[in-house]
């Protein structure tokens, strides 16, 4: 499978927010909206950033988790949690530099941006085209 | 991963499983229920609640079956399991009627037990009731965590999650993991929050933590100790621990928002 990239192009981000409200509709879990693992913020009136998680080389989240719930994906390269596996502890969290990782309480799992499997919903619905996957 | 080439067969249903899957593995993978009180997948399988009870067959063991723990059983092929019948439900009904005896104050086994059929308790009630359960999370999550603070003492009824003699552990890092996976929050973990110049402390088996208060915020992350313990142990610098997610996200904003010369970045 031919690798692909997120790509941000932050001129062109208006800061809209849908991909956050994206996000947060394809990991809802029963019904009941996830935590956004993409965030925009707003700069200036239309003007915009938006960051998620860099999928390191060599990650601090990996490399702090005592339970190897956090991994690579093969088709994706993108770093995933297993839930099932996850111990709640919240270390990754504490130990991303970018503060990419969130912690979901209710659960007491960490969550962060898995590429959705190698079909971003972030990407489907950016209106502006600043996120690209390709 | 390795290649699933073991057959099993799973209430008359077959599916493929690697070597060295447990019949629990199986059955969790392909969406059968069986119900768990000590399983965790990121940890070793303890057997201890023997709630996942299972009966087994195959079709060269002339006509012989038994219940085994579907956490701690490995597939073989051929094998034939049933997860839902008289003989299963009938144990898992016991292994409720005395977890109710023991902890009759615990919300969850009630809820638990009431799900199984089970409203009130057969046996005498404990003279000293609890609501540990003796599933072993703490201990196995402490162990995973390369602390190995805590562990059970005893045996039979005298069977306890301790802390050795009775003193506040030594090698407890503060992480908590063991308080926050209890399943029915036996153990008190209490974070007490920084008042004026004195900073946040976690009470915790009768340790008081120092917490590492955030570079930029303020709010408590972590305990020192957990601090120093986790820096060496995965090789990170200490600054990795100390600032918290939200500032740490927001720093990033702050340095991308440089870097493409926007103002006014909050």
């Amino acid at each position: 499978m031919e690798e692909k990239t997120m790509i941000i192009t932050p001129s062109r981000c208006t800061a809209c927010r849908t991909c956050e409200l994206a996000c947060s509709f394809q990991h809802s879990v029963n019904g009941k909206p996830g935590i956004p693992r993409i965030r925009a913020f707003m700069v200036a009136e239309n003007d915009g950033h938006v960051l998620t998680c860099f999928q390191c080389d060599d990650a601090a989240c990996v490399r702090v988790c005592p339970v190897d719930a956090l991994s690579r994906d093969d088709a994706t390269a993108a770093i995933e949690v297993d839930p099932a596996r996850c111990i709640g502890c919240g270390l990754c969290s504490i130990a991303c530099p970018f503060g990419h990782i969130q912690h979901e309480t209710e659960d007491n799992v960490a969550v962060k941006c898995n590429l959705c499997k190698g079909q971003p919903a972030c990407v489907t619905f950016c209106p502006t085209k600043t996120l690209e996957y390709k | 991963m390795s290649e699933k080439t073991i057959n099993v067969e799973i209430n008359g249903r077959f599916f493929q499983a690697a070597s060295g899957d447990t019949v629990l593995d199986v059955a969790r993978r392909e969406g059968i229920e069986i119900p768990t009180l000590c399983h965790h997948d990121g940890l070793e399988p303890f057997g201890a609640c023997r709630l996942c009870m299972v009966e087994i067959t195959h079709k060269d063991w002339k006509g012989w079956s038994g219940l085994v723990a579907a956490c701690l059983y490995p597939v073989e092929e051929g094998l034939q399991v049933a997860t839902d019948n008289d003989a299963i439900a009938g144990a898992r009904k016991t292994v409720l009627d005395l977890l109710l005896a023991r902890c009759p104050g615990s919300d969850k086994i009630r809820r638990i037990a009431a799900a199984h059929g089970v409203t009130k308790t057969s046996y005498k009630k404990a003279p000293h009731p609890t609501t540990c359960i003796l599933c072993g999370l703490c201990v196995r999550v402490c162990a995973v965590k390369g602390a190995n603070a805590i562990d059970t003492s005893g045996r039979g009824i005298g069977k306890k999650i301790a802390i050795p003699f009775r003193q506040p552990p030594p090698d407890c890092i503060g992480c908590a993991s063991c308080a926050h996976i209890c399943p029915t929050d036996t153990i008190r973990c209490e974070d007490i929050e920084p008042t004026g110049s004195a900073g946040g402390v976690r009470k915790i088996w009768g340790h008081s933590f120092e917490m590492v208060k955030c570079d930029a915020c303020g709010k408590p992350i972590l305990p020192r100790k957990q601090m120093e313990y986790e820096a060496a142990r995965s090789g990170l610098d200490e600054s990795y621990f100390s600032v918290c997610a939200s500032c740490s996200q927001a720093k990033t904003f702050k340095t991308i928002g440089t870097a493409f010369d926007m103002e006014g970045v909050q």
